[in-house]
């Protein structure tokens, strides 16, 4: 049995990153975003006491006012960079973290606010703030991949706590975290879930989109909206046909994947393309 | 009522609540069809009002609807959204498990940790699903090794057919020759009337059912009712794939535009296998909490329509949709025969159905494989027979006894072990080595001793680090050994070549030892190694002494010498070029990444070495390393079982082929 407790593999081997003797260096900092990724690690309720018996939380912008400005051993970065501060502060963080991940959908791809990307970032300010001059903000949403070498991503809007479990598990061990890059229909078809797009035409964007949410909205007859963004080899145009030849409106399949990953190449072009 | 001679016998349709209420007695859970959420699915049932009584269901590419049916009728639908596999052969199982208790770690896993599984009754099994429930059988109990889990779960299942009296339009049973009339892997076999339905006894425990049943021998009418209505099914349903020569066509088209084509329709999206109730491909995940207490092994249903699914370490073999594509298609329908006996298609449609954008597989066999009159004619490669693997293949723990650092990233281990399969492996062959909670990759034997073996790692991931990082005293668990090796034999008489790079050395080092062993009976032996730098070799000091001692020949070459290195720079095709070979009685066996392998058989079929005497060793992602998994296959080979050494007269035009 090692520092970290692992007694369990013939080897108890800790991320030899780490300093064996000392609990690891965890930060959750965010920039533009709504904490709910944050509120998801919070509502880990059973876990908490494992996470903070296994690892250091140094600073956690939701839950305590302390800063810590590193060093991290790992460093969650929620939000999305939107202004030029942050875009300077990410880089100094970077330079603070051993292990950098992204999480949620604005760390990854942009989030909601991308949705300025597409549009004339000033004639929002303008029609917003009476004093738009006031206003600093890049005239694009970004993922912190953008502007700094991330070392992993979780992805979804909000993150799912099981996978962020699972990559802090597999941090411990030492094994590469699980989190397949599978469409979410095999999760929901290992559920038993008849395909809603199948049964009731419902759009949904579960063929194109990554698993990790547990295929929670089809499970409720509701369709994907993609809130994992696009998985790998996300054929987004064969899905925006099929929409068409079962009745929607190139606005409506436009609308679909104008949400919360449109800042995501794969389904940004669906926008362009179908506006 | 029943008697003996007599086989069917007729139930009014009030009593059908009176068989599943007799399926139910003797603590069986009758699963059978439901609709759920406007869907037609398998669900547990308790009483007749549970099935889809008066419901029936259209079926097209890409849609399936629930309409109001014929009055009071039971059965009227084409098969459902489930296949009867979820039960069978569950998404996910558990199916190790290890806790913190006394003992050495390994030997405290638990393997297929016990679990209730209660018997069941299947009610309204369609003829092709019968034949999906036996090709399954075949694949995971068919040995050499069984799945376990499934065996428990197939054991005592109860099947109450009822044949079809409607043809989905996504159906193609009659042109799979699997239905739609039920003739036998039956209990009891129901065909619906208007007023009832006739029932068939097909087993002893079939009989133990309809004894408890108000049932009256079925009478001519009744029966001749029954034939005409399943013969009406058959007429509805043209034959849309012709069958005849369809493998041969399927392999002959690997190459064919059309692969690319379907993919820029296919989403790659994992439903057509996940319905399909013959598909068997699955993962293992690893499992541990976050106090490092316990851990688990998970084996979940995969596809091979996945990225990771073809996924090793630095590499992927299947990263376009069109590569994963042709590998299903290919798969039910050309190598599935060769590996099973069987097409790997029952034609229930569930693909069709439920492809979220209509890709019909049945146009697109016959767009890739036209129905010809004059067929062609490749002939399928023949099966390489399996060696009879111990069953169960069980984990069992290795000590580390020695430790040698080869490279700056990889180190050769020495185990000892009792267990005396191991101690009996053959050059070539490899173990499963499972770090819990980290991952169990495939590593090839390096040396086979008396008491044990050893492993020559690179450390190339998470798993392959740790491993490397194992000290003498510590225990790793294995299963092993597996695969086919190296065919000694044929160096008897004969000058040898054994041509590889850097790690790749490691799987040859057995067929060296065994060549030595050999040597009076070899006329020569010649080894052709190349590495990015010196100080990438494996066995240096081991392989100068052989070389001094003009044992065997040795031509080394790297990619790049240092300032200490005299020897040759190029890549290891150009030491080939100037080796003396009398290729007409020179046998090669080469292991090194595919690109390497391929450009040394052109070199070899240059000078003339026959394809039958130049033999390979393939890497694929294996999660089982006993064929049960599916990951491994090339073609119809399962890498893992029947190789990973091949000739190349064996492999065939699969050995070329990107993406395969």
């Amino acid at each position: 049995m090692t520092a970290t407790g692992i007694p369990l593999t013939p080897r108890p081997q800790p991320n030899p990153r780490w300093a064996a003797a000392r609990r690891p260096r965890v930060g959750v900092v965010k920039f533009s975003s709504c904490d709910g990724c944050q509120l998801t690690m919070l509502d880990l309720e059973d876990e908490l006491l494992a996470i903070t018996e296994r690892f250091e939380i140094v600073e956690f912008a939701e839950a305590t006012s302390n800063r810590s400005h590193g060093p991290f051993d790992v460093l969650l970065v929620e939000g999305s960079i939107s202004t030029s501060d942050q875009a300077e502060e990410i880089v100094q963080l970077r330079h603070q973290a051993t292990s950098l991940v992204a999480i949620g959908a604005c760390a990854t791809s942009g989030g909601i606010q991308a949705l300025r990307n597409l549009g004339d970032h000033d004639a929002f300010r303008k029609a917003v703030y009476p004093n738009p001059q006031w206003i600093e903000a890049l005239a694009t949403s970004k993922p912190v991949s953008e502007y700094v070498a991330v070392d992993a991503e979780l992805y979804g809007c909000p993150i799912s706590g099981r996978q962020l479990l699972e990559l802090l598990t597999a941090l411990t061990v030492g094994r590469r975290a699980q989190l397949p890059d599978e469409a979410v229909c095999a999760e929901c078809k290992r559920l038993g879930n008849p395909c809603i797009l199948v049964t009731h035409g419902v759009a949904c964007l579960g063929p194109v989109t990554r698993t990790g949410c547990g295929a929670l909205c089809p499970s409720f007859g509701r369709g994907c909206y993609g809130c994992f963004g696009p998985r790998e080899s996300a054929n987004t145009p064969s899905l925006g046909d099929w929409l068409r030849t079962i009745g929607y409106g190139d606005d409506e399949i436009a609308r679909e994947f104008a949400k919360f990953n449109v800042g995501a190449p794969a389904f940004r072009q669906m926008v362009e393309d179908k506006s | 009522m029943v008697n003996p001679n007599q086989t069917a016998y007729f139930l009014p349709r009030g009593d059908l609540d009176l068989l599943i209420q007799s399926l139910r007695s003797d603590d069986r859970d009758v699963v059978g069809p439901h609709v759920r959420d406007g869907a037609l699915v398998l669900d547990e049932i308790e009483s007749a009002t549970d099935l889809p009584v008066g419901v029936g269901a259209l079926n097209a590419p890409g849609r399936s609807n629930i309409v109001e049916g014929d009055g009071t009728r039971v059965f009227d639908q084409p098969p459902g959204a489930m296949s009867w596999k979820r039960w069978t052969f569950p998404p996910r199982v558990t199916q190790a498990v290890w806790t913190d208790s006394e003992g050495p770690i390994p030997a405290r896993q638990i393997e297929n940790p016990p679990r209730h599984i209660t018997r069941k009754a299947f009610l309204g099994v369609r003829a092709c699903e019968i034949a999906a429930l036996r090709i399954q059988d075949k694949v995971l109990m068919g040995g050499p090794v069984v799945d376990s889990d499934y065996v428990a779960r197939r054991n005592d299942n109860l099947i109450v057919a009822v044949e079809c009296a409607v043809a989905g339009g996504t159906c193609f049973c009659t042109s799979m020759g699997t239905g739609p009339e039920v003739t036998d892997g039956f209990d009891l076999a129901l065909s619906e009337l208007d007023d009832g339905f006739v029932i068939r006894v097909g087993s002893p425990a079939g009989w133990l059912i309809v004894e408890e049943l108000p049932v009256t021998p079925a009478t001519d009418g009744q029966l001749a009712d029954a034939r005409a209505s399943v013969s009406r099914v058959r007429d509805q349903m043209p034959t849309t794939v012709a069958t005849e020569g369809l493998p041969q066509q399927l392999i002959a088209a690997a190459e064919s535009p059309r692969w690319q084509q379907i993919a820029e329709r296919c989403l790659a999206c994992t439903n057509c296998t996940l319905v399909c109730p013959t598909c068997f491909c699955t993962s293992v995940s690893q499992h541990s909490d976050l106090d490092g207490r316990s851990a688990s092994t998970e084996r979940s249903w995969d596809s091979c329509f996945t990225l990771d699914f073809a996924r090793v370490a630095g590499g992927n073999f299947r990263p376009r949709t069109a590569d994963r594509y042709r590998q299903w298609l290919t798969h039910k329908f050309a190598t599935w025969t060769e590996q099973f006996g069987s097409f790997g298609c029952v034609g229930c449609g569930r693909c069709i159905t439920w492809c979220p954008v209509g890709i019909d597989v049945r146009d697109e066999l016959m767009a890739i494989a036209p129905p010809s009159a004059d067929p062609v004619r490749i002939e399928l490669p023949i099966r390489t027979p399996i060696q009879e693997q111990h069953r169960p293949m069980p984990w069992v723990p290795a000590t580390v006894i020695d430790k040698r650092r080869e490279t700056a990233d990889a180190v050769t281990l020495r185990f000892r072990t009792d267990y005396a399969p191991l101690l009996a492996g053959q050059p070539g062959q490899f173990v499963m080595a499972s770090l819990p909670a980290v991952a169990a990759p495939p590593i090839s034997v390096s040396r086979f001793h008396e008491d044990g073996f050893e492993l020559t790692i690179r450390a190339a991931g998470a798993a392959t680090a740790q491993i490397c990082a194992l000290e003498r005293g510590e225990i790793l668990s294995v299963r092993g050994p597996v695969g086919r090796g190296w065919p000694v034999e044929q160096a008897i008489g004969r000058d040898v070549m054994v041509i590889t790079g850097g790690i790749g050395l490691a799987p040859l080092r057995p067929l060296l030892d065994w060549l030595i062993a050999e040597r009076e009976h070899i006329a020569r032996i010649q080894l052709s190694y190349g590495a990015r730098t010196p100080a990438d070799r494996l066995y240096t000091d081991e392989l100068a002494k052989l070389a001094r001692g003009g044992i065997i020949e040795v031509a080394e070459t790297v990619d790049r010498a240092g300032p200490e290195w005299l020897g040759r720079v190029g890549v290891v095709t150009q030491v080939i070029d100037r080796v003396m070979c009398s290729c007409d009685r020179t046998v090669a066996f080469i292991c090194g990444p595919e690109r390497m392998m391929q450009a040394t058989v052109d070199v070899l079929h240059e000078r003339g070495v026959p394809d039958e005497r130049i033999w390979v060793t393939l890497e694929r992602h294996m999660d089982c390393g006993v064929g049960l998994c599916g990951h491994c296959q090339l073609g119809a080979k399962f890498v893992c079982k029947d190789g990973p050494v091949f000739s190349l007269a064996e492999l065939g035009p699969a050995f070329a082929i990107e993406g395969l």
